[in-house]
């Protein structure tokens, strides 16, 4: 028996010289809505949007119907088009109209080069499809571009894989860090407190915080430094040198890189890494020059239901790879719910990991939410990675507000 | 010859649970240009792809007809949490052929979705408690507030939660 089924159905016809009209209709056993697009043929602008819908969950769903218009003067094929829809009409609208728009655009685009076929063959009519999707491709801009993505051999992955784990790192993983301490975090004298994990905008392109107005805010809430944590962003040193005079606070760097595995927030690593590493080959670049890996958000689940309704258990989760090759986990993340946090800290007790804190802050007002309390003295980039080694740190629940 | 169609696409999304540990995600493409099929194979608790295959019958892009080379890269992948960052960086690695990491990414919203139905079951019926259930839920997880226009500020969804 099926557990769920989608249907998806595009029609295109063309309405007029310049204009086709695209309908769409989304049906599965959740969602029914449809949408009639109308957009133009020489540049595939959207020029108008009216959607519908037939069955849908919450009493506030038909609310999403307005935002559509949101789309209007879109472009389909303009750069970052996917993400402009899945970023206004996803997150004001309604992400299963954005799943349906993004399904007629691109049937709209394929319906425009079927246009100019007909349109093509009316002066050779022997041409066949083939011969006129090569010439296309050949001798146009856009199919350059379909092609250009080509083999770059600064993103392969194909690095030797690590089996082994350093056992002095397995040495260090065995002994639990000392305080897994949740209470508010309140600074004894000689204490360190600092947010590990921060977003800034435009370095990490979903967050909006300036690094100036992120900074400006940690030292108001009484923070002793942050972490510059972008996605796969490496920062120059010089320019955060600037930023720690200028705010007269410590800023320090680091870097949350994407693995197949889930993210990890690395410190002590210059490297900028594109693409996606297995974990082991992430490992093998940080043993390499001695940093420092941390699990960001490891147990972070879907937006209407949780570990627990697919059966996984803190003893299951110990045993994915990811956990094998970092050197903590952060069990204190802004983003994820409580009992997800909880759920890694029970992880990480079970491993036998450091455990850290951040805010994974993406606006201002979040920096400082959660952080980490060192007890010693840091000055630089290279002393946080020794004491992070050192494991005498624990997170705090850090703004009070 | 108004009227006619110019083109015209379907896609059909599958979720079958085979037995307690693997569920079974396949999408079908059919439309003026291509006819394919991705299926993966999914196991529980951890909701990773275990098994991927595909076929390209009717197909434009030379790029499509041998895609193979993604299988593996995708292996061990967790439908979870930077799921569609991974995928999009992962197939992109090994293939150019865009409609496949299309339709894998429709199998692992397949997935999630039959989970999300599972959990709207749960949901008493009646305005008034199905509405309770939903602000619950929000309250629950915090990350569904402003996620869309029925948890954005204004809707009865979120009435009275603050904002995280």
């Amino acid at each position: 028996m099926l557990k769920f089924k989608r249907n998806k159905l595009v029609s295109v016809v063309k309405k007029d010289k310049d204009t086709l009209l695209v309908h769409g209709v989304l049906d599965d056993d959740v969602y029914g809505l449809e949408l009639d697009i109308s957009f133009k043929i020489s540049d595939l602008e959207i020029i108008k949007i009216d959607g519908k819908w037939n069955r849908f969950t919450t009493p506030e769903c038909p609310r999403a119907t307005q935002f559509l218009q949101e789309a209007v003067g879109f472009r389909v094929g303009e750069e970052g088009y996917g993400q402009k829809v899945f970023k206004v009409v996803g997150r004001k609208s309604c992400r299963h109209y954005a799943n349906l728009l993004l399904e007629c655009s691109h049937s709209a685009k394929e319906a425009v080069l079927v246009i100019k076929y007909q349109d093509a063959k009316k002066d050779t009519p022997e041409l066949t499809f083939d011969e006129f999707v090569a010439g296309t491709m050949a001798g146009t801009a856009a199919g350059a571009a379909e092609n250009t993505k080509k083999d770059d051999p600064e993103k392969s992955s194909d690095k030797k894989v690590v089996d082994e784990q350093k056992s002095s790192r397995k040495a260090a993983a065995n002994k639990k860090s000392k305080t897994i301490s949740k209470k508010k975090g309140n600074k004894a004298p000689g204490e360190m407190v600092i947010d590990l994990h921060v977003h800034t905008s435009p370095s990490s392109p979903c967050s909006s915080a300036a690094v100036g107005d992120l900074i400006q805010e940690a030292k108001r809430i009484g923070l002793d430094a942050i972490c510059l944590t972008d996605h796969n962003y490496v920062w120059d040193p010089d320019q955060v040198e600037a930023l720690r005079q200028k705010y007269d606070f410590l800023v320090l760097r680091g870097n949350e890189i994407t693995t197949k595995q889930g993210d990890v927030v690395v410190f002590g690593m210059d490297k900028d890494i594109q693409g996606i590493l297995d974990i082991s080959e992430l490992r093998q670049e940080v043993e390499e020059v001695d940093g420092f890996m941390i699990a960001a958000h490891p147990i972070r689940g879907f937006l209407v239901f949780g570990a627990s309704q697919v059966g996984l258990t803190p003893e299951k989760a110990m045993e994915r790879p990811m956990f094998k090759s970092v050197d903590a986990i952060e069990v204190l993340n802004g983003k994820v719910t409580e009992k997800e946090n909880d759920f890694a800290l029970e992880v990480a007790e079970g491993l036998g990991l450091f455990v850290t804190g951040g805010s994974d802050a993406h606006e201002v007002l979040e920096v400082g939410k959660y952080a980490t309390r060192f007890s010693e003295k840091i000055n630089d980039e290279k002393e946080l990675v020794a004491a992070l080694k050192s494991g005498n740190y624990s997170p705090v629940i850090f703004r009070k507000d | 010859m108004s009227n006619l169609l110019v083109y015209s696409r379907s896609r059909s999304t599958s979720v079958e649970q085979i037995d307690d540990q693997t569920m079974l995600s396949s999408c079908r493409l059919q439309d003026t240009f291509t006819d394919a099929y991705v299926e993966i194979r999914v196991q529980l608790p951890e909701l990773e792809i275990i098994e991927i295959t595909s076929e390209f019958n009717r197909t434009q892009q030379n790029e499509c007809i041998d895609v193979s080379g993604a299988f593996q890269k995708l292996k061990g992948v967790r439908i979870g949490s930077g799921l569609l960052k991974i995928l999009k960086g992962l197939v992109a690695d090994a293939t150019d052929c865009k409609q496949f990491g299309f339709m894998v990414e429709e199998c692992c919203h397949g997935v999630i979705l039959s989970f999300t139905k599972d959990t709207m079951m749960q949901i008493p019926e009646g305005q008034e408690v199905g509405a309770e259930a939903y602000k619950n839920m929000v309250k629950e997880n915090i990350r569904l507030y402003n996620r869309c226009a029925a948890f954005a500020p204004g809707s009865s969804m979120v009435e009275g939660i603050d904002p995280p």
